[in-house]
């Protein structure tokens, strides 16, 4: 057959070199115009579509029907020490409608409204009747609601699933858990910092399926977290102060167990979050710390060597330093022991103590402690402390009572802690960490002898001194107050002050430190101070009343000589 | 014109035919009964999730002690004291009674419930 093709088409050559020429001829070439005008046509036609589709192409297909799903990473949950859930991804079903598929706006509206009663009318109805491809109704909704909205039957509507960050504790952790953001990804507190640790990488390459996320677990205890948010919750109203927050530690391990500031946020609802007020006053507050740093100035003066716990510092005159005079708020007017000058709480003594190591023996010192140093932990929003840039004499004196520079009250919770535990100093933590492991990352800072004095005097404080009010029967409480009082327009102010009182307990083997403060209290009642001693004090022993079963210590009457236990009645 | 082979060649491609159709036919059943069960345990997964932040939401202190402080009266709730914690250790020698004594005689364990740590104590849910 392919044989008889050729032999025709070479027939068909040899016929046509003859009738091709006279065919030419009689047209006068109009058959090759014509084959030429027909070649354009379909020439311009197929430009024209193939125009078109690369136009097309370049062009966004028209919203029909729903976008695509939003894909959202998963995120670890965030459990405390004790499994309990601080964070975890839930799936949520957000409501879509399509316009153009709605056959009675009025109707669906209707009923819509029975199981979402707190639907918009006239917002909705222009939603609806605008012929748009895709409208949302309602992000978020239980899945009970979902529910009762697919036995509607309504058409033109329909859900997509989104995974949407949930706190079951709410507030109670929101400083330490922290927030993401609409696209799941950390963005303040622990959150941010799971991301830094590789979780954004992880996500990024599609690798985070939610069955691989290992849980991230805190040293946080829900139960003790609880206590102090609640407490101090209850501080800020009862002493109308501006803010109010504590924080308990682990002496040995520099786990944080617990740590609260208010006024705080919702994390599920964080609309005010963002507000000036709204700040983590325990590791991003700066505060002058006040007598606290006491400890740290006697510390010091122990640990030099050049001092003991019988030296004797004489605090009869007030010191006058530039045009600054140094007074006792507690004034005794006579020659103080290093015991007393920590719980009569003495400028005088203090700045004496000071005096005794030297200016840049007492800078360096703070460094060592970390009061000065930015606080290197887990938690991203840590603030810088605040110091003179060149420490004068003056300053070393001030510094020595708790003025003249800035720390977080965090920093001297951990420096505390370093007093008490034998002179170690731990970087704080909130993830879990054992004994041993803490030993290898802490430093040495001051002697066991130093720990050891501090102790006592902490504890002697407790018991004759400003720090009575956080006695707990059987916990064996030791701490020291700080009243400071605040600048205001650059001159310290007599009736605005920052109050906080820093205990260990219990004080035969310290294991915790609490660490509460209180900003700008009003006095419970009239004609009651607002010193620390009478508000930040009580929140301690309220805290440690409550939670000291929780941590493990055990209730000693022993040292106490009230009667014992008698009958198992 | 049909020979016996060729009869038996159909034969045994319609049987083919039909073994194949049934496998094919079975493996779809089967795909669908796996992704019914795939869909089936990804919302019991979801469910999971949810139950358990539900529960957590249920067991938060904060609820907790508000539920406490509003039985308080009812139920006669009182904040463990410190002085109720004491260790074995603390605890004074039990008083002889009349019971253990007799107890002792007849070879009878006194009290099984309290020596082997457990609570004595049935509340009305539990049987």
């Amino acid at each position: 057959m392919i044989g008889r093709l050729i032999r025709r088409k070479a027939g068909g050559q040899d016929a046509g070199s003859i009738v091709v020429d006279g065919a030419r001829k009689a047209t006068g070439g109009k058959a090759k115009n014509r084959v030429l005008m027909t070649m354009a046509v379909f020439f311009g036609l197929y430009v024209t579509i193939a125009g078109r589709l690369v136009y097309l192409g370049y062009q966004d297909p028209e919203s029909s029907g729903a976008p695509p799903s939003r894909i959202t990473t998963s995120r670890p949950d965030i459990v405390d020490r004790n499994g309990e859930l601080l964070a975890t991804d839930i799936k949520t079903a957000s409501l879509y409608a399509e316009p153009r598929h709605i056959v009675d706006a009025d109707e669906a509206i209707e009923k819509l409204s029975t199981v979402l009663p707190e639907i918009d009318y006239e917002q909705t109805y222009h939603k609806l009747k605008s012929g748009a491809g895709f409208v949302w109704l309602q992000r978020q909704l239980t899945p009970k609601q979902q529910n009762d909205i697919m036995q509607l039957g309504v058409p033109g509507i329909g859900f997509r699933t989104e995974k949407r960050r949930f706190y079951p504790s709410g507030s109670t952790s929101a400083y330490i858990v922290g927030l993401t953001n609409i696209d799941n990804q950390g963005i303040s507190g622990m959150e941010k910092y799971i991301d830094g640790q590789g979780l954004t990488d992880l996500q990024l390459s599609g690798l985070a399926d939610p069955k691989d996320l290992a849980p991230v677990k805190l040293s946080i205890d829900l139960r003790v977290q609880h206590i102090v948010h609640d407490e101090i919750t209850t501080a800020l109203q009862k002493y109308q102060a501006i803010a109010a927050g504590a924080v308990v530690l682990n002496v040995k391990t520099g786990e944080v167990l617990a740590m609260a500031s208010v006024p705080d946020f919702d994390p599920n609802n964080p609309y005010n979050a963002q507000d000036k007020d709204r700040l983590n006053r325990m590791s991003a507050g700066l505060y002058e710390m006040g007598s606290t740093i006491k400890s740290f100035t006697t510390a010091m003066a122990l640990d030099s060597g050049k001092v003991n716990m019988d030296s004797r510092f004489d605090a009869t005159r007030p010191i006058t330093i530039g045009r600054q005079t140094i007074r006792d708020f507690h004034g005794k007017g006579r020659v103080l022991t290093v015991p007393e000058v920590f719980i009569y709480s003495s400028n005088i003594g203090s700045a004496r103590e000071a005096d005794v190591v030297g200016i840049e023996g007492h800078r360096e010192f703070l460094h060592r402690m970390g009061i000065l140093e930015r606080m290197k932990t887990e938690l991203p929003e840590v603030a810088r402390p605040t110091e003179p840039k060149v420490w004068k004499k003056v300053h070393s004196i001030t510094i020595a009572f708790g003025h003249g520079m800035s720390t977080t009250p965090l920093q001297t919770a951990v420096g505390a802690a370093a007093l008490m535990n034998g002179g170690y100093l731990m970087p704080p933590t909130f993830l879990t960490r054992s004994e041993d492991k803490a030993m290898q990352e802490a430093t040495r800072v001051v002697s066991e002898k130093t720990s050891e004095n501090m102790r006592y005097l902490y504890r002697l404080n407790a018991e004759k001194g400003s720090g009575k009010r956080a006695e707990v029967p059987g916990y064996r409480v030791g701490g020291k107050t700080g009243t400071a009082e605040k600048v205001v327009n650059g001159r310290y102010s007599k009736d605005k002050r920052f109050n906080a009182f820093l205990a260990a307990f219990p004080m035969d083997d310290p294991q915790y430190i609490v660490l509460s403060i209180v900003d700008e209290p009003k006095p419970e009642r009239p004609g009651i101070g607002a010193t620390a001693g009478l508000n930040a004090a009580p929140i301690v022993a309220n805290i440690i009343r409550r939670s000291a079963a929780m941590l493990g210590v055990k209730p000693d009457f022993s040292h106490e000589t009230d009667a014992k236990l008698v009958s198992l009645e | 014109m049909f020979r016996t082979s060729d009869i038996v060649l159909i034969g045994v491609m319609v049987a083919a035919a039909a073994m194949t159709y049934t496998i094919k036919r079975n493996a779809e059943v089967q795909v669908a009964a796996v992704h019914k069960l795939r869909a089936q345990i990804h919302t019991e997964e979801d469910t999971i999730d949810l139950l358990k932040a539900d529960w957590s939401l249920l067991t938060q202190p904060a609820r907790l002690q508000k539920l406490t402080e509003l039985y308080r009266p009812q139920l006669e709730l009182e904040p463990v004291g410190a002085r109720q914690i004491v260790g074995f250790d603390q605890l004074p020698p039990q008083a002889l009674t009349i019971e253990n004594l007799t107890a002792e005689k007849f070879d009878i364990a006194p009290d099984d419930g309290l020596l082997a740590g457990q609570d004595p104590i049935a509340t009305g849910g539990i049987q």
